[in-house]
């Protein structure tokens, strides 16, 4: 029958071949699986590669410039001149800059951000919570060029006919969307550590009758604590790199606010004298080597701040897992 | 007591966290609501006239029957405006109505020796027109009414002379009586003051109208055609009415805004009711229409962007993400693999993730230093290619900055998918690479496609990193990997702080960043989209 024959048409095959591997066969199984282990390998150690290609390239065109000027006078002077025909390279203001509106945002974001990291893990419910996810990371995900066209084209005027100020990019401005940058990062990585607190301590808090307040502020924050540190790290990295919005609200005035605390000056940043600087030199000379220079202070000083993160991030991962 | 102020200050610290999170969202809003508006106004706004003739000439696109049809309206009533300024002109400007005096005097001479007229009565002629030459060009210099009528009156005894009947002298009769006719309102003390002020009113007119169509076409394609754009336009109008002038009313007080009718300048002259006129008409003259420009984001642009659309930028930021992800796609998930798979290397692994979590805090702006030092100067050169930044340089640099977002994103993918399906695999027989590539990475896909959406996200979005290996702000398309690019992103900053002239143009700079973030935001949602199916999928549901 037709039934029968196709039964045994569709019958597999019998395979005659020994199951002991033969000994070429067992070395090219060797073989492949080393090379094939290897070259995976290879590729992921690209990673590796491109940070030591960045840190030797960066000193490579940086260190000259410290070899023929010495630190003395880029750390403590505050003139930048580096066209000028007796050329100056003060950096002290510029790095100032850079840790005045890094620091001048931190103490803007990180409030907000603890406050809505308890929010999302303590507070609400899961499904508000995936409600407000996306928004952090929408904030998260608008390119910094933007920010910086809001900074210059909104926010700017807006503070120039506010508080009668002589002008809208200064300080505050770069400081207020350094702040919004930063608080997707520190949000995140925060309420992965307050969230990563064992319901034991909580309860136990509970249990002895404090309030809800209470319990966040005196048990679940100090416990959490080294993720959160972790996290104004991370936040202070990204406000301290970031280049499009600092140029293009900051003011890029070679100066050192003072009375110190006045946020409506302009200043000028590490990052931003690189972008701003680096079309207008030739290569290899010393203004160009100037700026690699500061792209070391920089890029060390993001290492550290790396490395430091990684410490609290570390710690915070055995504390939570003690539980 | 003590309870009810620990209940308080958990009320308060709640509706803190609370309001901390509509803060959030409000920022959000706030940032979002002004560009994307804005920028939606590029493509979807009231175009008048000016603008489909713009479109006409530089994009070659529109019905020319109906544009003709329109102009025709259009023109007929702009040609009182154009009129009544060229008469204007004429009579507040001494030295073109003297020159055009000398013309006619001269070409009444050649008349006369072309006619051949004898002796005496030539003599008589050429002195009498030289005589009236003379009074009306003392007439016309001359800021005093009185003198002017006397004058003029003296020319015109000259008019029933028979031998000026037919002659080209007439002219000169003609003029000397349009002349005193129109006069009349205008004080002439004030000519130079006239002329100024209408120097201004038609630089505006310009930017309102469109150039004159009597005069040749201005060189600037900026200057060929007036408002495009209904918004545009009542700007400029109301330039045109208003005047502004930044004054100090009291000493040591700042300067304030004193703002006059332009039409006070030309009080009394025939100038002063045409703004009322243009005002009533400027719907007939611009004719305006709800226009849906959406070639918007694919037609070049003018210069500054001042006309046209981000096709270019576009284009170069597609071309500079695909060459990126070129780049980061095999790495990327390759190094994931690595990593999820073969985690019996700790010392290495320990190595790459540590070079991953630093390639992720290194500033955008060191990719760019590295990218100048290492793919411009460096690497492209060793092989023999141009040492300037281009395509292949920004999307190399681009591809190092994303690398750790697509590595992370990939390793969690691979990570995420259940190890029975693994285990199936092994069991059935099928080598490692065999259960990789045919069970975990199909498995995986999802997760490791949210991951390329993301650094597609954000190598679109980046500009610190290419400002020196490959953006440039205006320029001809790319022809190879080895020509630099226009990007939405670096196009984004040279038209909010680089270009003067893209100030006068609101709408194409909200309309680029708009562009921009619409991008990248479509790309995340996708992405968030994405991660909420995977996650209810691992859940089982």
């Amino acid at each position: 029958m037709e039934y029968n024959k196709v039964q045994m048409n569709t019958e597999p095959k019998a395979d005659n071949r020994s199951l002991a591997l033969t000994a070429l066969e067992d070395f090219k199984g060797f073989a492949f699986y080393h090379l094939g282990r290897f070259s995976l390998f290879a590729v992921s150690f690209s990673t590796v590669l491109i940070v030591l290609l960045i840190f030797f390239f960066v000193f490579q065109q940086g260190l000259p410039f410290f070899k023929n000027f010495g630190i003395t006078e880029f750390f403590t002077s505050k003139q930048w001149y580096p066209e000028a025909r007796k050329p100056e390279f003060g950096a002290l203001a510029i790095i100032v800059g850079s840790i005045y509106v890094t620091i001048a945002a931190l103490v803007l974001a990180v409030p907000a951000a603890i406050l809505t990291a308890v929010f999302l893990s303590e507070i609400v419910s899961h499904k508000i919570r995936n409600l407000v996810k996306p928004v952090i990371e929408l904030l998260a995900a608008i390119p910094s060029v933007a920010y910086g066209f809001f900074a210059v084209l909104v926010l700017a005027p807006f503070l120039q006919a506010e508080f009668g100020l002589s002008t809208g990019t200064n300080a505050l401005n770069a400081s207020i969307i350094l702040a919004i940058m930063a608080l997707p990062t520190i949000v995140s990585v925060a309420e992965d550590s307050i969230t990563a607190i064992g319901r034991d301590l909580r309860e136990a808090s509970y249990g002895l009758g404090a309030t809800r307040f209470e319990t966040i502020f005196f048990v679940v924050i100090p416990a959490a604590h080294s993720g959160i540190i972790a996290a104004i790290v991370l936040g202070m990295m990204r406000a301290i790199g970031e280049t499009m919005v600092v140029w293009m609200a900051s003011g890029n005035a070679n100066q050192i606010p003072s009375p110190w605390w006045d946020l409506t000056q302009s200043v000028r940043t590490m990052t931003a004298t690189i972008a701003g600087d680096m079309g207008e030199t030739a290569k290899s000379s010393p203004h160009y080597q100037s700026l690699f220079a500061i792209g070391i202070i920089l890029l060390v000083m993001t290492f550290l701040m790396n490395i430091i993160s990684e410490y609290f991030l570390a710690s915070a991962g055995k504390n939570s897992r003690k539980k | 007591m003590r309870f009810i102020i620990r209940n308080i200050t958990d009320k308060i610290f709640t509706s803190l966290t609370v309001l901390s999170v509509i803060v959030l969202v409000a920022i959000l809003a706030v940032i979002l609501t002004p560009i994307l508006w804005k920028g939606f106004s590029a493509v979807v706004f009231t175009g008048t006239i000016e603008f489909r003739k713009m479109q006409l000439d530089l994009f070659n696109r529109g019905d020319i029957d109906r544009l003709n049809n329109e102009n025709t309206s259009s023109q007929s009533c702009r040609k009182k405006i154009y009129d009544t300024i060229d008469r204007f002109k004429q009579n507040i400007d001494a030295e073109t109505l003297c020159d055009r005096i000398a013309r006619i005097y001269r070409n009444f001479g050649k008349e006369l020796q072309r006619k051949d007229v004898q002796g005496a009565e030539y003599q008589r002629l050429r002195s009498l027109s030289r005589e009236i030459r003379d009074k009306l060009e003392t007439t016309f210099s001359s800021g005093d009414k009185k003198v002017i009528d006397e004058n003029i009156k003296d020319v015109l005894k000259y008019k029933t002379d028979i031998g000026f009947k037919d002659t080209s002298a007439m002219e000169l009769f003609a003029l000397a009586e349009d002349f005193a006719a129109d006069i009349k309102n205008i004080d002439l003390a004030k000519r130079q003051e006239y002329a100024d002020a209408l120097k201004d009113f038609e630089n505006i007119l310009t930017k309102l109208l469109g150039d004159n169509p009597s005069l040749p076409v201005p060189a600037l394609k900026m200057d060929r055609y007036g408002a495009t754009r209904l918004d545009i336009a009542q700007k400029n109008l109301y330039k045109l009415l208003w005047l502004e002038k930044w004054q100090q009313t009291s000493p040591g007080k700042p300067m304030a805004k004193i703002i006059t009718p332009r039409a006070e300048l030309f009080a009394g002259t025939e100038i002063g009711p045409l703004f009322d006129y243009i005002r009533d008409n400027l719907d007939e003259m611009l004719i305006p229409k709800r226009t849906f420009y959406w070639q918007y984001l694919i037609d070049g642009s003018t210069p500054g962007h001042y006309f046209g659309g981000v096709g270019p930028e576009i284009l170069g930021t597609l071309l500079l993400t695909l060459a990126a992800m070129v780049f980061v796609f095999p790495i990327g998930i390759i190094s994931a693999a690595y990593l999820a798979e073969c985690s019996s290397d700790k010392f290495v692994i320990k190595i790459i993730r540590m070079a991953i979590n630093t390639l992720a805090g290194v500033p955008s702006i060191v990719f760019g230093l590295f990218g100048l030092a290492f793919f411009v100067l460096y690497l492209v050169p060793l092989f023999g290619g141009p040492s300037k930044p281009c395509i292949l340089t920004a999307a190399m640099t681009l591809a190092a900055l994303t690398l750790p977002v697509m590595i992370r994103a990939s390793e969690e993918a691979i990570r995420s998918v259940p190890q029975s399906y693994k285990e199936a695999s092994l069991g059935l027989g099928a080598g490692k690479l065999r259960t990789f590539i045919c069970v975990i990475l199909p498995a995986a896909l999802p997760g490791i496609l949210t991951g390329i959406i993301l650094s597609i996200s954000r190598v679109a979005g980046e500009t610190a990193p290419i400002l020196f290996t490959g953006a440039i702000a205006f320029g001809p398309t790319p022809k190879n990997a080895f020509d630099p690019t226009c990007t939405l992103s670096y196009g984004s900053y040279d038209i909010a702080v680089g270009d003067r002239l893209a100030s006068l143009v609101p709408h194409n700079q909200y309309g680029m960043v708009a562009t921009l973030i619409t991008l990248v935001f479509c790309l995340n949602i996708a992405a968030i989209i994405m991660r909420a199916k995977i996650s209810r999928k691992l859940k089982g549901h």
